[in-house]
């Protein structure tokens, strides 16, 4: 329940926009991981629906199966591009030298910092004090601690969901656009994505880059995706993480 | 209640919601037990696909349960529980999980997959373990009748008809230059109300079958209809000392209104006595189990500053018999409240709680302060020395030594 603010937010944009929008911010002095890096996935948590007539969505299961093991193998073979191993945290026991409680305590921490950013980043609550500072959150002492205890160094914390219009919503929608022609203008949303990722620099405990995604569309059978497929999933990750931009300040100093 | 979330939100998302029967019986008719047949059997797997989504989705959320640092750490009373869900559990007594939550507030609730969360303040108002069967009885009714997944297809059904119904007339409205929303919108109201409705139907069905569940199981069902006599009875005690009026039951309630599950509870529970059968209350065994946390369910209830509800809460379990706790418990409940006249309360409560072998040793501090407030200073600091007796590492024990040598 507490993830709210930050399903919500997607949920919204889900519903308003109509095509694929990325909005990342990064720590000024961040720098995209690159080279020789351990980075842990944590938890990743992905869902699957179809949209029935009525606009409600239905979780699937056999789905989410499906489409959180292409985005997993999407994303490792992103991160070794870069470089990079990835551990995947599938559960709360999968790492040694931690206690599930410990994850547990860092994953309920996260989910109040990344609601801060969402809140004060994505819906409008901006900070007149971090105007320009890129994203000044941090996790403190207890992901410098997970880090030392686990050798790695970036966390992940990752969230997807999908959903695709069924039948009798793809003919909703249809008649929405229909409409228009005869002066009942209607449209109606069908699937689409959502989906966040944040970048914890486990040496300094620091959120380092945040990045929120959607895609939608009110034409029928128009799709940006479905991570599903290994290509679907390939391209969210692409979308969601390949696009990793450098801090502000390092980017100034590069000269960009 | 999870699925009372999700229904809100559907229908906030949908803008509006619709109609089908506006004729919505104010009076619900009573659910027989002997029609509540389980409708899942030991070992139940969900085999249709929108069940095993809604499974999937609450599989993650039984591990944010499960590993949640509100729950209260203690095996014994969580085997104990799990003993009494299995006792009444029916077909499923064993793939139900009960996680015991630290919130003290009067409510349980059911997942599809088959774990329940109880809140600690049930077990403040609970007099007996029969008292305490019959909620978690309901509970597994809702697993049993397959509750979350028949109100899922409801809510799909109704607002598929409700969008179907609503772009008909938008379109058959916009061609034949007649404006139908005004009807559009009376049908998203009623659509709103059969679906409340609905989930009033399932929860009776669920105090059927666990009225059923707890007397086959051999606890006394009339403890059942008196859970209710006893919130209702709370309800008018908090309204009362807040100088209200308790709320009406809407139509829009997703529970029935207690009088009325109350009302019904006591006719079912007479039918599904066996004549020459003998029930259980088992509250030697309840009080043993939450022993050890009796003083914590009692003090969250004080400070939630509802004297009302508090007191009457305490003055029912006095009916089994008054002891130390609960006579200090009600001074602190008169003592936060502290209103004219207030204090005098409190402090007879707290000498009544002294002259009782259980008596916390918070009871003979609260006892000496009062009696060194009303000119008593030999016998104050004889109690706050009993006081440091029984707990000399208590936080406060160096401001009471303070006191003592004043």
């Amino acid at each position: 329940m507490a993830r709210l603010p930050l399903i919500l937010v997607s949920a919204a944009a889900l519903a308003l926009g109509g095509c694929v929008q990325t909005r990342q911010y990064a720590d000024v002095e961040f720098a995209p991981p690159q080279g020789d890096y351990d980075l842990v996935v944590m938890r990743p948590y992905v869902s699957v629906g179809v949209v029935t007539t009525g606009g409600l969505v239905e979780p699937r299961a056999d789905w989410t199966e499906q489409a959180r093991t292409n985005l997993l193998q999407a994303l490792r073979e992103q991160q070794a591009g870069r470089g990079g191993r990835t551990l995947v945290l599938e559960n709360r026991e999968g790492i040694q030298g931690v206690s599930p409680q410990d994850i547990a305590n860092l994953e309920r921490l996260f989910t109040a910092v990344g609601s801060s950013i969402v809140l004060h980043r994505y819906m409008g609550q901006y900070l007149p004090t971090k105007r320009r500072q890129g994203i000044d959150w941090t996790m403190g002492e207890d992901a410098v601690a997970f880090g030392r205890a686990t050798g790695m160094e970036y966390a992940l914390f990752l969230y997807a969901q999908d959903s695709f219009a069924s039948t009798g919503r793809t003919a909703v929608q249809a008649l929405g656009i229909v409409g228009c022609f005869i002066g009942f203008c209607a449209p109606q949303g069908g699937g689409g994505q959502g989906a966040y990722a944040a970048l914890v620099d486990l040496r300094t405990g620091e959120v380092v880059w945040f990045n929120l995604l959607q895609t939608s569309s009110l034409l029928p059978g128009v799709r940006f995706g479905d991570i599903r497929t290994p290509e679907g999933a390939a391209q969210m990750v692409e979308r969601l993480v390949g696009r990793m931009r450098a801090g502000r300040h390092v980017r100034e100093r590069q000269g960009q | 209640m999870t699925h009372w979330i999700t229904r809100r939100a559907a229908l906030t998302g949908l803008g509006c919601a619709c109609c089908a029967g506006l004729a919505a019986s104010p009076a619900e008719a009573r659910i027989r037990p002997a029609d509540m047949r389980p409708l899942v059997g030991p070992g139940y797997r969900p085999t249709e696909q929108d069940e095993q989504g809604l499974w999937h989705e609450y599989e993650r959320f039984e591990e944010e349960i499960a590993g949640s640092n509100l729950l209260i750490q203690d095996q014994r009373l969580a085997s104990y529980l799990g003993g009494v869900v299995e006792r009444v559990g029916g077909p499923a007594a064993g793939e139900l999980r009960v996680y015991l939550a630290h919130v003290p507030e009067f409510n349980a609730f059911m997942t599809p997959t088959g774990f329940m969360v109880v809140f600690s303040g049930l077990l403040t108002r609970m007099r007996d373990e029969a008292q305490l069967s019959g909620v978690l009885a309901h509970e597994a009714g809702h697993f049993l009748r397959r509750h979350h997944i028949r109100r899922w297809r409801d809510l799909k059904r109704r607002t598929d008809f409700f969008t179907i119904l609503a772009m008909g007339a938008g379109l058959g409205g916009a061609a034949t230059g007649a404006y139908l929303g005004d009807w559009v919108r009376l049908a998203g109201i009623g659509t709103e109300l059969t679906l409340a409705a609905y989930s009033r139907e399932l929860e009776a069905e669920a105090d059927a079958m666990g009225v059923r569940l707890i007397a086959e199981s051999g606890y006394d069902p009339t403890a059942m209809p008196a859970v209710w006599r006893q919130l209702i009875g709370e309800l008018d005690a908090s309204a009362a000392m807040r100088r209200r009026h308790r709320r009406n039951q809407s139509l829009l309630a997703t529970h029935p209104a207690p009088e009325s599950r109350m009302h019904d509870l006591t006719i079912s529970a007479e039918e599904v006595k066996d004549a020459g059968r003998t029930y259980d209350r088992g509250r030697d065994r309840y009080l043993a189990a939450i022993q050890p946390h009796r003083q914590r369910l009692l003090d969250d209830q004080v400070k939630l500053n509802d004297p009302g509800a508090s007191l009457y809460i305490i003055h029912s379990l006095a009916e089994d018999g008054w002891n130390g706790l609960l006579r200090f418990y009600e001074g602190e409940a008169w003592r936060l409240r502290g209103r004219n006249g207030d204090r005098e309360n409190a402090n007879q409560s707290y000498a009544l709680a002294v002259a009782f072998p259980d008596a916390p040793p918070e009871a003979w501090r609260a006892h000496g302060y009062a009696l060194i407030g009303t000119g008593r200073p030999a016998e104050g600091r004889s109690a706050l020395t009993r006081y440091l007796a029984m707990a000399p590492d208590a936080p406060d024990a160096a401001m009471v030594r303070y006191s003592l040598q004043q």
